[in-house]
């Protein structure tokens, strides 16, 4: 054990470089603690640090939910926190270098597990990777590293906990749709990586839900995909303590009364067998059975209790130094690839509700980081103006050239308007032209409107559109206070907040 | 959407275990913060590397071997000629729709009901019958979505169809489809 200097503040959490068993079984291990680089400044560390992501969360989602729930002139619980600025997400191919090395081949547009990786691991990856680098090699997770340091750790998603976001921190799998409850080569393996198929026992084709069950890298584990796991994984959680809500082995979701119940250091909560519900259908269907599910502000304020109580400690367990916790928003980025602007709205709201109960948690407790961003924008989401139609959508296009300024012009690279076959495969929406709930502009009343004007009616103040079904490779908005989140001040890349947010829990150099 | 769709060449026979071919490939793990500072300090017994971080073995799990199957099969016993349906983990999120058998194949088609953005794994087991509901064997359908790009809007439906494997002609009275594998989102 080594001690470190330590700035006055942080003098309790000297145990920082202690070492610590692993749980469940796994050879022990000594973990030479890393606090304290040369370069780091007592006001970047933190206590505590939560981590929100809404995914698919552009900068016009939080404008357009803005708009809607709390008027033009007004602001969402993330727009008050005081540094702002943008993150670039692009992911990379199968087998690329680094930023900067001579096999750097980057990807613009990325998914929600190369995204994960980058935050969670602080390396590029190609999409649908976890906790791996482009090349597979394993790479150790903030949260991983946070629980072998001391720290108490969560993750709470609205998505399947075996979903690519939550995943993306304590799992490493060569392909996310390897989720399990079972192994199967075409969703686990991938040869273009690896050359020849791994074993089974190897953790990057290990399914998701297996290592999740096994390696306790959450103290508390909300969300839904009960449907993932099987009796043999509610074996392995309570031995190793874990308080199981509901009941895998009999595939019994969990209800929020079962959650407001739970008082365990570790609580695994899955409250559908599949992704959560929206919100918007649970407020249309009071009673059914989904209106049980906890929303996700609840699930937020039950995570943070139950990482903030106190517990009798084990035979030789260090005093908890604080916590890190993922909280996400997923069903923002599942509704917009759906072009769902109702229900996109809903989700934003709820989990803007979450970034509510996090900042004043962090404002009560004065030493939290709190981070609000995205992993990748979703479908181009855009407000227009009243009364407009998308360029897909009008009669004549915007020209390209501009016939009355030639010095505007430029020469056209195509010769005619046909379409190219390797770029577009025609109207997509061909198929539901028949069917105007497929078709934007979609239109939302706003606090502002007369109390007359209703949703969906032209007089509506927000108009909104898609421009795809898929994401997009514009930066996302970043919101944080709290210890070091000046450094969150400007643009920032995806990988970075790894650096940051490690800095802050002194547990990466 | 141009996913990867295949067939396994692979028939499991009851009798016998499907060989997994694993071949041993090393994990290597990522130097980090730990190990380098450990390392250079020199205060640690040993460098703890990232290996001590990662849990990458799970005592007491069962690696998998051969391609899932489901255990719902065993205990049925479909009526000559007709098509049932296994259970497995995932049938709240979809229906099967149009299912027959020739004789020769069982085809149909996969309806997913739950969230689609993409349908990026499913695996639909069949497992083949003599007339006495006796269960001879199964094959699959596999569907991968792959390094394809998007190119189109989500599939809400995933057709199949599924041979009786060579072994097997012949003594084939009934069949039982059931998924055991479904990523979609
Ligand atoms: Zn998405």
């Amino acid at each position: 054990m080594r001690h470190l200097p330590l700035p006055r503040r942080m003098s309790s959490v000297i145990a920082s470089t202690a070492v610590l068993a692993l749980v469940a079984g796994a050879a022990a291990v000594a973990l030479t603690g890393t606090a304290a680089s040369a370069d780091s400044s007592g006001s970047s560390r933190a206590k505590n640090v939560i981590y929100l992501l809404g995914d698919g969360m552009g900068r016009t989602h939080v404008t357009a939910a803005r708009e809607r729930f709390v008027g033009l002139d007004g602001r969402l619980a993330m727009e008050t926190l005081p540094a702002q600025g943008f993150v670039s997400t692009y992911a990379v191919e199968k087998l690329s270098g680094q930023p900067g090395a001579a096999d750097f081949h980057p990807n613009a547009v990325t998914d929600s597990a190369s995204a994960a990786t980058a935050w969670s691991s602080g390396v590029k990856t190609y999409n649908a990777a976890l906790g791996i680098d482009a090349k597979g090699t394993v790479a150790p997770t903030l949260m991983e590293l946070a629980k072998k340091a001391g720290y108490r750790t969560g993750n709470v998603s609205t998505a399947e906990i075996t979903d690519a976001t939550p995943a993306g921190q304590m799992s490493h799998a060569l392909a996310r749709g390897c989720q399990g409850p079972v192994y199967s080569a075409a969703a686990c393996q991938d040869l273009a990586i690896t050359g020849t198929a791994l074993p089974t026992s190897d953790v990057r084709v290990t399914p998701i839900a297996e290592q999740i069950a096994r390696n306790g890298t959450a103290d508390v584990i909300l969300g839904g995909g009960l449907g993932r796991f099987d009796a043999a994984d509610e074996t392995a959680l309570t031995a190793q303590g874990y308080q199981v809500l509901g009941s895998i082995t009999s595939q019994k979701v969990a209800t929020k009364t079962d959650l407001a119940a739970a008082n365990g250091a570790k609580v695994f909560g899955l409250f559908n067998t599949g992704n959560l519900t929206v919100e918007k259908s649970k407020l249309d269907n009071p009673t059914s059975v989904q209106a049980q599910e906890p929303t996700l502000p609840e699930m937020t304020t039950k995570a943070i209790a139950l990482l903030t109580a106190k517990y009798k400690k084990e035979k030789g367990e260090k005093a908890s130094k604080g916590f890190y916790l993922q909280i996400e928003g997923a069903l923002i980025d599942k509704r917009s690839h759906a072009n769902d602007a109702a229900q996109t709205l809903g989700e934003m709201k709820a989990f803007d509700d979450a970034v509510a109960v996090a900042r004043d948690f962090a404002k009560k407790d004065g030493n939290t980081l709190v981070i609000v961003t995205a992993d990748h924008e979703c479908a181009g989401f855009n407000i227009i103006e009243k009364g407009t139609f998308t360029n897909a959508q009008a009669a004549t296009p915007p020209a390209n050239a501009d016939s009355g300024n030639r010095a505007n012009s430029s020469t056209p690279v195509r010769p005619s308007n046909a379409i190219d076959p390797s770029r577009s495969t025609g109207i997509m929406n061909g198929a539901g032209s028949a069917d105007a709930k497929n078709f934007a502009p979609a239109t939302f009343r706003i606090p502002s409107d007369p109390a007359t004007v209703t949703d969906g009616s032209p007089e509506a103040g927000l108009w909104l559109t898609y421009l795809s079904g898929n994401h997009t490779g514009a930066d996302v908005p970043i919101y944080a206070t709290g210890p070091g989140s000046d450094q969150l001040q400007g643009s920032v890349d995806n990988t970075d907040l790894f650096d940051i947010m490690g800095r802050a829990l002194r547990i990466t150099g | 959407m141009r996913a990867v769709t295949r067939r396994t060449v692979a028939l499991t026979v009851l009798a016998g275990a499907l060989v997994c071919a694993a071949v041993g490939v090393g994990i290597s793990l990522a130097p980090m913060a730990a190990s380098r500072d450990a390392a250079a300090t020199g205060t640690s017994d040993t460098a703890a590397p990232a290996d001590d971080v990662v849990m990458t073995s799970f005592p007491g799990l069962v690696a998998a071997t051969g391609e899932p199957e489901l255990a719902s099969m065993t205990a049925l016993r479909p009526a000559a000629g007709s098509v049932a349906e296994a259970s497995g983990p995932f049938d709240d999120r979809f229906e099967f729709d149009a299912l027959s058998f020739d004789g020769a194949t069982v085809s149909g088609a996969v309806r997913i009901t739950s969230d689609v953005s993409d349908l990026l794994e499913l695996e639909v087991v069949a497992g083949f019958y003599d007339v006495d509901g006796t269960l001879l064997g199964t094959d699959r359908f596999v569907h991968h979505l792959g390094d394809e790009v998007h190119d189109g809007p989500p599939v809400e439906s995933e057709a199949f169809t599924i041979a009786v494997p060579a072994p097997l002609a012949g003594r084939v009275g009934a069949v039982a489809v059931g998924v055991p594998v479904l990523v979609n989102e």
